[in-house]
């Protein structure tokens, strides 16, 4: 199908300084976990991009000088030869496609706590970061912001060196560019310091600087937090926003135009719980009207009619986006083919960020199982190696794992069934869509649905089998597949079992009436009393989700949580905002403490830190500390059971029981995936259904095979003409 | 005893598609063949009469069709059908649904089951007809849009539900044999395993000729049927505007859209 003419204005060229960008569909800088020093990795998730169709994409954060070193999270580096050498890789791969590459130079200031380099960060006054609030900077003096101007000027012609066609001057995110400019942090009274002019004096300076070094060579960009969100204690948009960006105007070749900041960026990559599409519009426009140069937005952008709106009616000239482009990094090529329905949408879920606020591990993505997998397992999001048998599989659950198995094993030209008792494909992720803000999380099954039925039409001799009587082991083994895959998910505990104690609760039992987990209140069939008592032993989204579902219903709810509630929403950004939530339906969280047993209408809780501190031997069977006397009632009219969930393993275990079956039944091999083999994030489940299905040929394709590993290599100097010697001063 | 089952492999549309260039039908590369989706539930209706019958029942499939009809017919054979059957010659080629059922007829009496069942209608060309008046060649009592059906195979009648406009069933009772057309939701239909799918592949289907049912060529085809397609087309696409602008602005544009449609009257 060719694509909407409509939609014709996306693939309008623009220049930007000295270079063109073919098309206006902009990777904009993320995190993926590779930096500088993962330089396969780097070049491959990022070139998948530019063969996907985008004119312009981005390293990651690029830090520029030891002096700004985020460890323990994973930012690019162009601090020498070494690095240059490495992000060659990402320059060379994407230009091969004919797409821009752009770097992101940074300087962190207090935010970058400097824990590999043990250097100082430095910032415009003194200040304690409110993101990493044991790192102070000290205040610049003149000679200071000489010599970090020149640090900028000197990553610039590196990044030049490397390829780089766009170099950034970052200051978005709280970074030093606006650290200067907003009072929140600038407390100087001299000329670096007080009127706007002083304020934006040192990034004008900075971008003065960088364009003479390389602005003939390179576009100068620049990122910037048109409005900080605190109102007048930080940068507002039609305050300074404008008034800075109508300064740097000419020394600009294209603007990079986001909002808020480091300590809640999660207002900027909004989570679809809080934020739709193009929910930074409002700002975006405010800057496109003061400016000459090409503007660009971000605000999950997946959609080719919003995008389009966006250009025509002049909010911004390019869309800008990082979530969608790991969601589906053939985003414009879809579009340009008009294959719209092809989309893997992305459905805010904010996993991928989770990994970068970890500490770095490599970035994955719930709807695009290969994000991350490029390099290391040569994992291709559109394109699948041809099956190499004839066999034909039997998947038991169309849950994320059983579907995207089924999906990946059809794209090879395996002939599959898929079989859930379920009326849809989805497994839980059609429960969890119920809950308050998760709707968009349906994208995940929607993608998979509509794949699977294309897939279907193509091979008439695989079939999606819904509404099914439960699978038996009898009836898997005599269903004719030689391969049999297992994806039969996960429950959560109807016991209390949980993480704490690894044991049930006494009196725990949602059989009772006063009981529920949450998959029976997701149902909706058990009667809910008004005083809810939620009693929490995970540490993602049930318990608040819930809680928030049945405050909005006019219950009285109490979390009692022996874990730090939502702990894993911090990763994911949606903790702040979660919060205001509970808090605006005085949702009543009782923290550090838990349950000792239940009974009909009341828990026993008790404070987890109630026993004694001092530790000593009391002999077996004396605790070696003082006994915890912290119990107490907590009366209920129903009780949450969120405290942990077990993998529905049964017809696996038959399955394995009666392996002597499996020949005489022609059956080769059974696999077990997703929750069903161990309860896990939604990301890692389809992750789980994506290897299999890549890998079912192998001997033992349960297990992974190994993949490539990037590291650095002994007797192998970072530097050009470095040395290996372990060698000490003398 | 024994039960036949019409099915058909019918057309659908891929995304993009053309007209034949002789204008009366759609190029057919640009077709999705798959089975008829109220023949499913047909085939369901018969095997589940089978099952619980307590002495053998018979279920034959019967297409009409080249043979990519087998597909559909390998279905039938996957999920628990007896018998296949495939009727062709190229002079059915342009047959219209009375012409087919002039063929279906001819394979009824010579398979003579208790009952014959049809979708109500088939999914690509909607006349509603095929079944209907297969009985009419057959001279057999028929029923058309059957929801519900209570058979006991060998029986002489059928109690058969149909439903009426505003939830209302009719109950009515009917002669054998006989030929019902059979409406979706009738049933759940079932699935076949991948066992079923490929024993089923190693099946054989009866291919028969109209020699074989002793139908003449002219009676089929283009010169056996009643109606002809005159042409096949895309109608003019309606024209939509999104209109623009604040209150007042929609207003005026609305206004002025219906007055150049009513044209010089206003
Ligand atoms: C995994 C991830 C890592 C990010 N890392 C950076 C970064 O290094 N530098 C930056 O300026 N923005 C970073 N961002 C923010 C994005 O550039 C972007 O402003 C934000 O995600 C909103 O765009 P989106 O809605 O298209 O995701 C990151 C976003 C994601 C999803």
């Amino acid at each position: 199908m060719a694509r909407d003419p409509k939609h014709d204005i996306l693939f309008q060229p623009l220049k930007i300084g000295p270079k063109v960008l073919r098309n206006r569909f902009y990777q904009v800088p993320h995190c993926i976990g590779a930096g500088s020093d993962r330089p396969g990795f780097q070049a491959a998730h990022r070139s998948l991009k530019a063969e996907g169709g985008w004119a312009g994409i981005n390293t990651e954060y690029c830090s520029i000088h030891p002096e700004s070193d985020d460890t323990h999270r994973l930012s690019a580096r162009i601090w020498d030869a070494g690095d240059v050498r490495n992000l060659r890789a990402m320059t060379d791969h994407i230009h091969k496609y004919g797409a821009l590459a752009g770097v992101e130079l940074w300087y962190g200031s207090s935010h970058a706590p400097n824990m590999e380099s043990r250097a100082t960060p430095r910032g415009p006054s003194q200040y304690a970061s409110e993101f990493e609030t044991l790192t102070y900077c000290k205040e610049m003096d003149l000679d200071d912001i000489a010599m970090v101007q020149q640090y900028y000027v000197d990553a610039a012609l590196r990044s030049r060196d490397a390829g780089f066609d766009i170099v950034y001057v970052y200051g978005a995110h709280s970074y030093l560019p606006l650290q200067f400019l907003s009072p929140y942090y600038n407390k100087r009274r001299d000329g670096y310091g007080g009127s706007l002019e002083n304020r934006a004096r040192f990034w004008v300076e900075t971008l003065e600087k960088v364009r003479k070094a390389v602005g003939h060579d390179c576009a100068i960009a620049t990122r910037f937090a048109v409005d900080t969100l605190y109102g007048q204690s930080g940068v507002e948009a039609e305050r300074d926003g404008v008034k800075f960006a109508a300064m740097a105007d000419p020394l600009v070749d294209l603007w990079d135009i986001d909002v808020g900041d480091i300590a809640e960026w999660g207002e900027d990559a909004g989570p679809s719980r809080f934020y739709l599409q193009g929910h930074q519009v409002p700002w975006t426009r405010i800057i496109k009207q003061v400016v000459k140069k090409p503007v660009l937005g971000v605000g999950r952008f997946t959609d080719p009619e919003k995008m389009t709106e966006i250009v025509t009616k002049g909010f911004a000239d390019i869309i800008g986006a990082a979530r969608p482009s790991i969601s589906d990094p053939w985003l414009p090529k879809k579009i340009e083919e008009g294959r719209y329905d092809d989309i893997r949408v992305c459905i805010g879920c904010n996993v991928c960020i989770s990994r970068w606020e970890i500490g770095g591990p490599p970035m994955i993505c719930t709807q695009n199982a290969t994000a991350g997998e490029e390099y290391r397992r040569g994992w291709h999001p559109e394109k699948f190696p041809k099956k190499t048998s004839d066999d034909s599989i039997l998947v038991v659950g169309a849950g994320p794992a059983g579907s995207e198995s089924a999906r990946v094993l059809m794209e090879r030209g395996y002939t599959v069934h898929l079989y859930d008792t379920a009326q849809k494909i989805g497994g839980h992720v059609n429960s969890i869509v119920t809950l308050p803000g998760l709707g968009e999380w349906g994208y995940h099954r929607d993608y998979r649905e509509l794949q699977i039925n294309k897939l279907v039409k193509k091979n008439r001799q695989s079939q999606v089998a819904l509404g099914q009587k439960p699978m038996t082991a009898a009836a898997a083994l005599a269903y004719g597949a030689e391969k049999i895959v297992i994806a039969t998910g996960s429950a959560w505990n109807t016991d209390g079992t949980n993480c704490l104690t690894h044991d049930p609760i006494p009196g725990a039992d949602a059989s009772k009436a006063d009981q529920l987990t949450p998959e029976q209140v997701l149902e909706g069939k058990k009667p809910i009393g008004k005083r809810v008592v939620i009693l929490n032993a995970d540490t993602y989204f049930m318990a608040p989700s819930l809680a928030e579902k049945l405050a909005v219903a006019g219950h009285d709810v109490t979390i009692v949580t022996g874990v730090h509630l939502a702990n894993y929403m911090h990763f994911t950004l949606e903790y702040p905002n979660m919060m205001r939530r509970l808090h605006e339906l005085h949702i009543k969280e009782i923290q550090n403490a838990f349950c000792s047993r239940i009974e009909a209408g009341r828990l026993e809780v008790y404070d987890i830190w109630g026993e004694g501190s001092k530790r000593s031997y009391r002999g077996p069977g004396v605790l070696p500390r003082d006994p915890n006397k912290t119990q107490r009632w907590l009366d209920f009219d129903s009780l949450l059971l969120v405290t942990g969930r077990h993998s529905n393993d049964a017809l696996h275990r038959e399955l394995k029981d009666s392996k002597a079956k499996w020949a005489e039944n022609g059956v080769k091999d059974v696999y077990l995936i997703g929750d069903a083999e161990a309860p896990r994030l939604i990301a890692d489940a389809t992750f789980s259904g994506h290897r299999l299905a890549r890998e079912i040929e192998e001997a033992n394709a349960q297990f992974p095979k190994p993949y490539r590993r990037e590291v650095a290599v002994w007797g192998v100097s970072h530097m050009p003409e470095g040395s290996t010697q372990v060698e000490y001063q003398t | 005893m024994k039960l036949l089952v019409a099915v058909k492999q019918v057309a659908a549309l891929d995304e993009d598609f053309e007209i034949r260039a002789d204008g009366r039908d759609v190029e057919a590369d640009f077709l999705i063949r798959d089975v008829n989706e109220w023949d499913d539930y047909s085939l369901e209706e018969a095997l589940k009469i089978k099952e619980a019958a307590a002495s053998p029942v018979e279920v034959v499939a019967v297409s009409v069709g080249p043979e990519d009809a087998d597909e559909a017919l390998r279905k039938c054979l996957a999920k628990g059908a007896d018998r296949a059957i495939r009727v062709w010659d190229e002079a059915i080629e342009g047959s219209d649904s009375i012409a087919i059922a002039r063929v279906l007829a001819a394979v009824a009496r010579k398979e003579s089951p208790q009952m014959l069942f049809a979708g109500v209608q088939s999914s690509d060309h909607a006349f509603a007809s095929t079944g209907v008046a297969t009985a009419a060649f057959l001279d057999w009592p028929h029923a058309a849009v059957v929801a519900n059906l209570t058979y006991t195979p060998g029986g002489d009648t059928a109690v058969f539900r149909r439903e009426l406009e505003g939830g209302v069933l009719h109950e009515m009772q009917i002669e054998c044999p006989a030929v019902l057309t059979i409406q979706l939701g009738i049933n759940t239909p079932r699935y076949a395993s991948l066992r079923s799918i490929k024993q089923a592949a190693a099946k054989p289907i009866e291919v028969l000729s109209l020699q074989d049912l002793g139908i003449a060529a002219p009676d089929v085809g283009e010169s056996g049927s009643l109606s002809r397609v005159r042409r096949m087309y895309i109608p003019d696409k309606g024209r939509a505007e999104m209109i623009e602008g604040d209150v007042e602005e929609q207003a005026a544009r609305l206004a002025q859209i219906i007055k150049d449609a009513i044209g010089g009257a206003a």
